[in-house]
């Protein structure tokens, strides 16, 4: 949690950053606009007042031909250049030279100057530095200000951001966990908004109750699938049972019935596995025992050697289910030895034979495909199954070639953390 | 595999809808023996039940008239007989649903004969442990069936307050009479199936041992790996009910045991 917290590519930061932004563009113009507003308003004061002056000194220079202190009287050569310029350039008596002399560091004077007489010009100067001064006050403030509403902003859209994040969490969490299995995991409304997190949560909603609807629907579809098949079924096993032992064709019924059923069965639990309806009962199982038992079943030579076997919880019959399965198809389409091998917690399963096809070590196990040599022999169900119930299981059943040769499939089943007991044989 | 004649010869009841299974079933079933009973219909068949004394009843869940599961609960309200249920879906819902209601065991269609023979065999002798004199107590009958391992730590020499008999078990209100196979909860007699006395009686062999649901299925309903744990499961609830709820502690992850006091 803390690391998501600071987590900088988190939607809660992204729209703190964001709003950030908006208020420092919004904070920017309108200090430069208040800037600009005062500053001119200050320079129009400034030339009035300097005007004022300029006249002020006017008029008593020419009621007493002297000027007064605030005053220069100088030639237009002694002025400085710019202003001399102007000066030069004014044609109605009553007009009158304006020139900011702007010297860093912190020089800001107002000349105003009129010519009075011959080569005359009377001359006031206005300091500025105490307007110039305010404006930078005034920029300073404003920079204040904004730094102080971003602190407040910011924290109130990353606390409102966060109240979306949440809501987002929770909503993924629900996903992944109907991905997981839980079908019954609605995100549901929080609070009255109705934004486009509610949209989206009502839409995961629709989907996984539509996704169960479905399963439920193929999970009521197999179970009557399952129901028409067995019950011909049953009646075509129990009565060509009961045809005579001795019969060549009585011999026959009996082999298709059984290979019939072995397929119904089979594609039936196919089924089931793939509706993702099967749940793993755990039991504590010694893995010795039970795999010595399933190889036995599977019918064949098959040794079966055990080195510190040992006891998991786990489902048995699945386990049981996918060793006979690769047992079968070990005897089936390899060679002999068959080869069990129980370590720990891993079951290996090799044969000696021409090892498995490379497209089923690609792409793994693929229903009804069957080396093309061995066509007609199985169904190509069996390694299908065993995968089925290694993921119920939770357990990882790998498919690889000897080096020296022969096909190898290894189980790991899961093992809960802890002191291991190993099984004495 | 030889044939094994009880001198009484067994009566089933088997109630099945589907013509070719009720009488595929009953011929097999003859040729090992049986007296073997059929209806195709669940009213017919509780009214077949009442008329005749069945040692076991093979029900399949769907049936017209009266379904499986009503016809098994039905059926135990008025006796404690051994019932197999044959459910061809096989999904958690039909099975449960039969254990709940009382059966003892299912079997999955289609089913070979001899699976459900040796079904049969398995009730009829916790049926006829159940009822006969049954001189000398259980465990030595038992005995070859358990690995030395389990069998040695488990057993426990005397009985934990045997008052004054060995065949006189108590456990607090309850009292398991070994040798008239009688069970009391507070002097009261407590009815139990052959199952769930089978049951009861492996715990009061192991007081306060830990039973887990694979040995169970195995000293019980003769399972071995292939069998399904539910049944232990629902075998324990039925039990609890009769016996008190908190006389059977479930141990997580492990199975059963018997409280002691």
């Amino acid at each position: 949690m803390a690391t998501r917290l600071f987590d900088p590519r988190s939607l809660r930061w992204k729209a703190a950053a964001l709003v950030a932004l908006a208020c420092c563009a919004v904070a920017a113009v309108i200090g430069v606009l208040v800037h600009r507003a005062t500053a001119q308003s200050g320079e129009r004061a400034g030339r009035e007042l300097a005007a004022a002056q300029l006249a002020a000194a006017e008029k008593e220079f020419s009621l007493t031909g002297n000027r007064p202190a605030f005053a220069d009287l100088r030639t237009v050569a002694g002025l400085p250049a710019p202003l001399a310029k102007s000066v030069a350039e004014l044609r109605t008596p009553e007009a009158y030279a304006l020139w900011y002399d702007v010297k860093a560091p912190n020089w800001h004077w107002l000349w105003a100057a009129a010519p009075v007489g011959d080569d005359q010009v009377i001359v006031v100067r206005t300091d500025m530095r105490a307007q110039v001064r305010g404006l930078q006050l005034l920029d300073r403030s404003m920079v204040k200000a904004a730094l102080a509403a971003l602190l407040v902003v910011v924290p109130a859209a990353a606390l409102v951001a966060e109240r979306m994040n949440r809501r987002l969490r929770h909503g993924s969490r629900t996903a992944r966990r109907i991905a997981d299995g839980d079908l019954d995991a609605r995100i549901g409304r929080r609070g009255r908004t109705r934004d486009e997190i509610t949209e989206m949560s009502a839409a995961v909603d629709a989907m996984a109750a539509a996704l169960q609807a479905r399963l439920a629907a193929e999970k009521r579809f197999t179970a009557d699938v399952a129901h028409e098949l067995r019950t011909p079924l049953m009646g075509l096993v129990t009565a060509a049972g009961l045809l005579p032992e001795e019969d060549e064709a009585a011999g026959l019924v009996r082999t298709q019935v059984l290979a019939l059923r072995v397929l119904v069965e089979d594609l039936l639990e196919v089924s089931r596995l793939d509706a993702g309806a099967e749940r793993a009962r755990i039991d504590e199982v010694p893995l010795g025992e039970l795999v010595a038992h399933a190889a036995g079943q599977a019918g064949g030579d098959t040794r079966v050697r055990l080195e510190a076997p040992a006891v998991v919880a786990t489902d048995p019959r699945r386990v049981e289910r996918i060793i006979t399965n690769l047992v079968v198809n070990a005897h089936r389409h390899g060679a002999p030895p068959v080869e069990v091998t129980v370590t720990g917690a891993r079951i290996t399963v090799r044969d000696h034979g021409p090892g498995f096809p490379d497209d089923l070590l690609a792409d793994g196990p693929q229903r009804f495909r069957t080396g093309a040599a061995e066509r007609g022999r199985g169904h190509g169900l069996g390694l299908t199954i065993a995968v089925g119930h290694a993921a119920v299981l939770g357990a990882a059943l790998t498919f690889t070639n000897a080096p020296d040769g022969g096909a190898v499939a290894v189980l790991d089943l899961p093992r809960p953390p802890g002191p291991t007991r190993p099984q004495g044989t | 595999m030889s044939v094994i004649r009880v001198p009484d010869p067994v009566g089933v009841l088997l109630v099945e809808d589907d013509a070719v299974i009720r009488r595929s079933v009953q011929l097999a079933l003859e040729r090992y023996g049986y007296e073997v009973d059929v209806t195709g219909d669940g009213l017919d068949g509780l009214e077949a039940f009442r008329a005749g004394a069945h040692d076991v009843l093979i029900l399949d869940v769907m049936l017209p008239g009266l379904d499986g599961i009503s016809l098994c609960r039905r059926v135990r309200e008025e006796s404690l007989t051994p019932i197999l249920m044959m459910s061809a879906r096989g999904d958690a819902l039909d099975v449960v649903a039969g254990l709940e209601a009382g059966a003892d065991d299912y079997v999955v269609k289609p089913v070979d004969i001899p699976v459900l023979v040796a079904r049969i065999r398995s009730l009829l002798r916790r049926a006829t442990f159940h009822r006969g004199p049954v001189p000398e107590p259980a465990p030595d009958e038992r005995a070859t069936g358990v690995p030395a391992a389990s069998a040695g730590t488990a057993r426990p020499p005397e009985p934990p307050t045997a008052p004054s008999s060995p065949d006189l078990l108590v456990f607090g209100g309850l009292t398991v009479d070994l040798r008239g196979l009688e069970v009391c909860l507070d002097g009261r007699p407590v009815l139990l199936t052959p199952t769930e006395l089978r049951l009861l009686l492996a715990f009061a062999e192991n007081p306060g041992a830990v039973l887990d649901r694979r040995r169970l299925l195995r000293d019980v309903w003769d399972y071995g790996w292939e069998g399904d744990t539910r049944v232990v499961d629902l075998c324990v609830v039925r039990l609890r009910k009769k016996i008190g709820a908190d006389r059977i502690e479930t141990v997580r992850g492990f199975g059963y045991k018997l409280v002691r006091g």
